[in-house]
């Protein structure tokens, strides 16, 4: 009865936004017509429907081969740092490097080194790979330890536990975590399209139509492109909907989970922290050496050290840099905060607004299958090509997953938590003083991690297509310039600074919680 | 020279140290199961029944002492097959049918289910589940589930039985025919039976000796000979000579 409710209130909805959408597109009321009316774009979408097959077919074809590779490597991956914690200990700078990379930072080095479609199936194995992991990880971990000690007990080995056990018990996590994965692909494959040229693929097509100024067919793009993420993500929804029924344990498991494992020997530690630090360049290397390309275009890590460093060039590429850094760094913050406390305040206020709230959320769940970074062009439509893009582009890829991820966390919140200062007769202010800001912290932390490698993503997509400011630009530049030594620069030292500050979130959230009695949300 | 006992732990001792705050959870415990004996353990919550079995299972290892079943390690014990074990939680996998969740032990010791179907359907039977071979345990009630886990339990016919409260969501009426039933299974498969209890009157009329537990630190403080004649049959709960064994027992646990 409340889902139906609930159902006709997010039809209704949707109804009005398209009505309010399509007036507002028919009487061009945003910036002199750039944004069309609904119809005015299916209309477009039609007459260009002959265009349409071979960037399709291009863009799909490329992620759903990243896809599969992503989540092969993904759950194989998983599956090795679930049996051992060393293992994942040693790969954890990949593993972090990896989440934290902008894809569009290397889309030019993979197409420097790498031929034909390859660049846009591991930009979309890219997207997939962390989020498959990170699932497959700790679904396999999850598992009741009711059901593990069973198989022990009749003497079970560790794969006896795994086939028996965590595999199926795995599932839904991993389904779960392949929903989120699949947008990931198509975003990953549109985003090495901006990238590396090449004709056909939806983002070739719309970095083509960018110049045309022609509104309504770039929002076909976009509408396009969202449908097949969107389509990709409601698949595996359906799938693990229907995985879920039958593999939740029927009674609470109340074991006491046993701790992290002894991290051993401080020497065994210490040589794992260097491992793990030193393997994602040792990896750079190999890829290098496994290409095959000329040092000329594909440089090392000792390479870029040198072309920063050392060669005669030196100054003026560190002179260029730092005056790209000082334009990408100040707005990627300020869009990030920004993004962040609007997140944080929308998600508190639906104690107070709840039906405000609640008509909101299913928007900002829908955007997250959306490539929202790819849909930069329609932005630069309506807000020009100034810093006002980039922010907004940045608060936009910000604000959605920290407000999702905010919401779901205050849902949980018991609601027994905020009676409890009620019944002792405290003003709805007083209570959210006390339980529900506090409880939201570990999410405001959780939805910073999330949303660091995203601001800086949106920020140099901005200044790579529209603003021809900061890191993208140059990036975008130094591709014209054949300036091999600036794209490894540019692309190391943005997936640098992302890894560096993910991991000074990470570092203020242990702290910050563990004072506080808390642990940290994933 | 003589049979190993079915189990034998000697000195074990095991602390758990967790969240700040250290628990002696065992202190030297001795406890020797001849073999095709019954015996029942009882104390109060939290006393360390569960983890004596634990350690005898190899889930847990012992800080100090020894621990044999049928002369071996615990953990080749099992491997051979020797041991059966009823959880506290029925712990069934929840994707598996009734069925299949009574074959798990099987496949874990690498044996065919497929030449076992009849052994697998005679212990579903046993256990009263007739009918419901393919129900999920999602739609079983709490003390089917346990059930499940006795049939599962059962299976492999273990030398070696642990049971630790396995009837604990059983009403009274349903417990009582599952304890001759077990004193059956028990009597015909000739196995050595540890079973954890909180049911003083399930101890007395199962065992043939009762081992009282204390908590902080866990240790035995008695073990009771139960002598009656078997098999012992429901009369028996109505006995005068068994209500003074029970209340025995009770001025032990309840007691210094
Ligand atoms: N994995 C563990 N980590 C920390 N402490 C534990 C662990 N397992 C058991 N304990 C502690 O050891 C003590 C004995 O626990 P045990 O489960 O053996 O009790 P029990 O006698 O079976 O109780 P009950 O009758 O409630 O099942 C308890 O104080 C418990 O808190
Ligand atoms: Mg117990």
């Amino acid at each position: 009865m409340a889902a139906e409710t609930r159902r006709h209130r997010g039809i209704f909805n949707l109804a009005a936004l398209l009505i309010l959408w399509e007036v507002v597109g028919r009487l061009d009321l945003v910036a002199g017509g750039a944004l069309p009316g609904f119809t005015e774009i299916l209309a477009r979408l039609w007459v260009d429907r002959a265009d349409y097959p071979l960037h399709i077919w291009a863009t799909l074809t490329a992620s759903a081969v990243g896809f599969m590779l992503g989540n092969l490597a993904g759950i194989g991956a998983g599956v090795v740092f679930a049996l051992s914690a060393t293992a994942l200990r040693l790969f954890r700078g990949v593993n972090v490097a990896i989440f934290a990379l902008p894809p569009i930072a290397i889309a030019p080095i993979l197409v420097l080194t790498l031929s034909g479609m390859a660049p846009r199936i591991v930009l979309a194995a890219l997207g997939v790979y962390f989020v498959t992991m990170t699932s497959t990880v700790i679904g396999l971990s999850q598992a009741d330890s009711r059901a593990t000690d069973m198989i022990r007990a009749y003497g079970g080995t560790k794969r006896d536990v795994l086939r028996l056990v965590q595999f199926r018990g795995a599932l839904p996590t991993i389904l779960a975590g392949l929903r989120i994965a699949a947008p990931n692909a198509v975003l990953g494959a549109i985003l090495a399209e901006f990238g590396g040229g090449g004709r056909w693929g939806l983002g070739a097509y719309l970095l083509g139509s960018l110049g045309r100024g022609e509104p309504d067919r770039l929002w076909g793009i976009g509408l396009v492109a969202t449908l097949i993420a969107g389509a990709s993500y409601g698949a595996f929804a359906l799938l693990s909907t229907r995985f879920l029924g039958a593999t939740r344990a029927v009674t609470l498991n109340t074991a006491v989970p046993t701790g992290k494992p002894d991290p051993g020997h401080p020497l065994k530690r210490a040589a794992l922290a260097v491992g793990s630090l030193a393997l994602p360049f040792l990896m750079w290397w190999a890829f290098i050496r496994l290409t095959g390309v000329p040092d000329m275009i594909a440089k090392t890590p000792l390479g870029v050290v040198d072309y920063l460093f050392v060669a005669p060039t030196a100054e003026a590429a560190q002179a260029k840099l730092l005056a790209a850094l000082g334009q990408t760094l100040p707005i990627t913050f300020l869009g990030m905060a920004a993004g962040l406390a609007f997140a944080f305040v929308l998600a508190i206020s639906s104690k107070l607004i709840p039906h405000a709230v609640e008509a909101f959320t299913p928007v900002a769940l829908v955007t997250q299958t959306m490539p929202l970074v790819a849909l930069t062009p329609l932005l630069v439509l309506i807000l020009g090509r100034g810093n006002a893009l980039t922010l907004w582009v940045t608060i936009s890829v910000t604000f959605f997953p920290a407000f999702v991820t905010l919401a779901q966390g205050i849902a949980l919140v018991p609601r027994t938590a905020g009676d409890l200062p009620r019944v002792y007769g405290a003003s709805l202010w007083t209570e959210m003083r006390m339980v529900t800001i506090p409880a939201a912290l570990p999410y405001l932390f959780a939805a910073t991690r999330l949303t660091v490698p995203r601001a800086l993503l949106g920020v140099m997509i901005a200044e790579w297509l529209a603003t021809g400011k900061g890191l993208g630009n140059l990036l975008n530049q130094s591709r014209g310039y054949l300036d091999y030594g600036m794209i490894w620069t540019v692309a190391a030292v943005s997936v640098g600074l992302s890894v560096a500050f993910y991991q000074l979130v990470v570092f203020t959230e242990r702290r910050v919680l563990r004072r506080l009695g808390m642990t940290t949300a994933e | 020279m003589s049979a190993p006992d079915g189990i034998a732990l000697a000195g074990v001792s095991k602390t758990f140290a967790g969240r700040g705050k250290v628990v002696e959870a065992l202190r030297d415990v001795s406890l020797t199961c001849p073999a095709g004996s019954f015996t029942a353990i009882i104390g109060p919550s939290g006393c360390g029944k569960s983890t004596v079995m634990r350690i005898a299972l190899g889930l847990e290892t012992a800080d100090t002492g020894e621990v044999r079943i049928v002369g071996d390690t615990p953990l080749a014990a099992a491997r051979a097959g020797v041991t059966g074990v009823a959880f506290q939680d029925a712990a069934l996998l929840p994707w598996r049918s009734v069925r299949r969740n009574v074959e798990v032990p099987l496949e874990v010791l690498r044996q065919k289910p497929a030449e076992h179907a009849e052994r697998v359907q005679g212990m579903i039977e046993l256990v009263g589940l007739k009918g419901f071979e393919n129900a999920l345990p999602g739609e079983l009630s709490g003390g089917m589930r346990q059930r499940v886990a006795i049939a599962r339990a059962l299976v492999t016919h273990p030398q070696v039985l642990f049971m630790d409260e396995p009837f604990g969501a059983l009403d009274q009426i349903l417990r009582r025919q599952m304890n001759v039933e077990l004193q059956r299974i028990w009597t015909e498969t000739g196995s050595t039976a540890l079973l954890v209890t909180h049911g003083i009157d399930e101890a007395v009329f199962l065992a043939d000796r009762v081992v009282v537990m204390h908590a902080d630190p866990g240790r035995i403080v008695e073990v009771v000979d139960v002598s009656f004649d078997r098999p012992r049959r429901p009369p028996l709960f109505s006995d005068p000579a068994f209500h003074k064994v029970c209340d025995h027992i009770a001025e032990v646990l309840h007691g210094g």
